[in-house]
């Protein structure tokens, strides 16, 4: 028995391939019990998100790989492996902590994948048993971490997002405050949807087009002037954001000069995200007023991401421990219940063989009787010392559940073991009963 | 044990700016708690040291250049400490917490002598005006710290560099509010703390020029940034300059006067 993940994602596979591979939430238990039943695995997940599809399992006695690429090569209606990997033990668990944390993904620590990680494990809760639900509660705990330890999911790293970043350095909260957005495109209506939902209380949009300013205005609740009137109502916004497609500068040192004259103190953030550009450069040299063009914007997004980089190696030490706690849970799982099981059973190969001898041997004294009681349990302790020992090294170097398997079927044990045993005290109390055996 | 708390006091100012400067070393965030648990720890044995002095000497740490730079440096720890608390941002530390620590040594250095206790020195209103003071020139300091941290970061803002600074200072509004907050207390304290002087001057006739010229000096400075921004409609950075560099001005005189008071033989503060 082993823990193997098989999957593609956007590291190999072109996203036409990866679309074709979507498992949509009504399709995720029939392939995993479709799954299950080829491949003798006792555990599955499946993750599908836009940028990777990934089946997590917890093999059984048959190798878990090739019904899986087979599963995915029917979706595909081509050799799925072509484009994926598999890993396994202790290389699929630090695989699943990585892409938990955003380490994996497409977009560095971005955080909309825990939360698709814990939809997966939901979704395919009735697949998953104790170990798949262990490994993936880990993972989101390791992915809560990582984002409170470190700065990998810290920073802006889309333009829009890297202007509200910039905007509030100067302003803290930008709720309650007021600003206008010159144009009315794609561009301008994005920006206005986000300056919206950081609180922004009054919009003023501006636009050639007063119509097109009007209709922009009404969907998200702001004020829309004639174009020509916004440089009188330029004194009393915070923000100004820029998006024209004008083909020279409209926003002019005299312009910006005389609102700010207006204003008092109060500083004047401007986001200029049009190109080519909508403000004259000179406008930064005024007291008070902060100016942003694009480049900016792209240098805080490439800063934000050079700094995520640098966090990789403190999130990977992490995930490196923590990936060693679930394989110590793991080996526990899988050692304890065979050692007790094989000791069992030798114990009563021994007593039956003990009785046996004994009444061969006629009458005996005490002491005599004693001393070959003790012999018979020396020696059985001797015999079940090494593999003691080697079935736990194994289990705790992440070949435990292989071993373990082999210990059984030498053993015949797996012929003697009518109930599953109980679980470890540390198991999460909302699992299925366990199916490892 | 004066000695060994002032010294512990002295590591946890210079350990909190250390562990609130860490966001330049690594790109993390300052720990908050850690900051304000060490220089908690600061407040605490500086105010132990200062109440094992009083013990000794059976007097308040409020007269004699010694004890009265700890005092100070113990007002401005104590004050930086609560402004943290309650703003939950520690990025202050990293100016004003080694400036308690530069004083605290400069206290030491000198010496923690008493000085001659003026007539009703054990009077509660003198103890008062003195205590008033202190808050008040802590609060100032407060307010210029920030200002230059505002000065600081609009630098970095203007200039279009991100930074350590652009990071880890707080948003140029939170600077500019801890600045205004500050230079109100400052006004409030130095104004009480200056009503009393006048009181306790003219009820024990004891007036000294350099003093008066003092006090009137760092209240003129701070009403100035009050009147400014309450009045004035100043905002950022003005406040920001002149409370800098008024605070700057302050010490320098108060540095200059007691110089010349010294080695007139007087005692000036």
């Amino acid at each position: 028995m082993a823990v193997i993940v098989v999957g593609v994602s956007h590291h190999n596979a072109p996203l036409d391939v990866r679309e074709r591979l979507t498992f949509p939430t009504r399709d995720v238990a029939p392939a995993l019990e479709r799954l299950r039943r080829h491949s003798g695995a006792r555990e599955g997940v499946l993750l599908s998100t836009c940028n990777r599809t990934e089946l997590y399992l917890v093999e059984g006695d048959k190798d878990g790989a090739a019904p899986a690429w087979a599963l995915l090569s029917d979706r595909l209606g081509a050799d799925a492996s072509a484009y994926g990997y598999v890993r396994r033990d202790r290389e699929a668990a630090a695989h699943l902590f990585r892409v938990a944390s955003g380490i994996d993904s497409m977009v560095l620590g971005e955080a909309q994948i825990h939360g698709q990680v814990r939809d997966a494990w939901e979704t395919s809760r009735q697949a998953s048993g104790a170990v798949l639900n262990r490994l993936f509660q880990s993972a989101l705990s390791t992915s809560g971490r990582v984002r409170s330890e470190t700065q990998l999911g810290h920073g802006a790293l889309s333009v829009s997002s890297a202007a509200v970043q910039l905007a509030k350095k100067i302003f803290g909260s930008l709720a309650g405050r007021r600003a206008m957005v010159l144009g009315a495109g794609d561009v301008a209506e994005l920006a206005l949807a986000s300056l919206r939902d950081e609180g922004v209380r009054a919009a003023v949009v501006a636009n050639r087009t007063f119509e097109r300013a009007e209709t922009l205005a009404a969907q998200y609740d702001a004020t829309a002037v004639h174009y020509d009137q916004a440089w009188s109502a330029l004194a009393d916004v915070d923000l100004l954001l820029c998006s024209t497609a004008s083909p020279h500068p409209i926003v002019n040192v005299a312009r910006v000069r005389e609102a700010i004259a207006k204003r008092g103190d109060k500083p004047l953030c401007i986001l200029d995200i049009a190109l080519p550009r909508d403000v004259d450069p000179d406008v930064a040299t005024l007291d008070n007023v902060y100016l942003y063009d694009l480049d900016d914007l792209k240098a805080v997004v490439s800063a934000n991401l050079e700094r995520r980089q640098r966090e990789i190696p403190a999130a990977e030490v992490l995930i490196a421990n923590e990936v060693e706690s679930f394989w110590q849970w793991t080996a526990g799982l899988s050692a304890v219940p065979v050692l007790t099981q094989l000791r069992e059973e030798m114990n009563r190969v021994r007593e039956r063989e003990l009785d046996a001898a004994m009444r061969r041997l006629g009458n005996l004294t005490p002491e005599q009787r004693a001393a070959v009681e003790h012999f018979s349990r020396s020696l059985t302790n001797k015999f079940l010392h090494e593999p003691s020992v080697r079935l736990r090294a194994a289990a705790a170097n992440g070949r435990g559940l292989g071993v373990v398997d082999t210990v059984r079927y030498l053993f015949a044990l797996e012929e003697r073991d009518a109930s599953p045993p109980s679980s470890t005290p540390d198991e999460p109390a909302a699992t299925p009963p366990t199916k490892i055996t | 044990m004066t000695a060994i708390a002032h010294f512990i006091a002295i590591t946890c100012y210079i350990g909190a700016a250390a562990l609130a400067a860490t966001p330049f070393a690594r790109p993390v965030g300052a720990p908050v708690r850690g900051v304000i648990w060490i220089l908690a720890a600061g407040v605490a044995a500086h105010g132990a040291a200062l109440f094992a002095y009083a013990a000794s000497v059976r007097q308040l740490p409020l007269t004699g250049l010694g004890p009265s730079l700890s005092f100070a440096g113990f007002v401005l720890a104590a004050t930086l400490l609560i402004v943290e608390i309650v703003a939950r941002d520690v990025s202050l530390t990293l100016l004003a917490a080694p400036l308690a620590a530069i004083v605290t040594v400069c206290a030491n250095l000198v010496g923690l002598v008493p000085g001659i206790e003026p007539p009703g020195a054990r009077g509660a209103w003198l103890v008062a005006h003195i205590a008033l003071s202190f808050v008040g020139i802590a609060s100032f300091a407060t307010a210029a710290a920030a200002g230059c941290m505002y000065l600081l970061e609009r630098r970095e803002l203007k200039s279009r560099r991100f930074g350590a600074i652009f990071r880890f200072f707080p948003p140029l509004a939170t600077l500019d509010r801890v600045n205004h907050v500050a230079a109100i207390a400052a006004w409030l304290g130095l104004t009480l703390g200056v009503v009393l002087a006048v009181t306790y001057a003219v009820s024990y006739n004891e007036l000294s020029a350099p003093k008066i010229v003092w006090a009137m000096g760092a209240w003129v400075a701070v009403s100035g940034i009050a009147l400014g921004r309450v009045a004035g409609g100043w905002q950022a950075r003005r406040a920001a300059i002149y409370s800098s560099v008024s605070f700057t001005a302050v010490i320098v005189l108060y540095v200059a006067f007691r110089i010349a008071e010294t080695n007139g033989g007087g005692r000036f503060l």
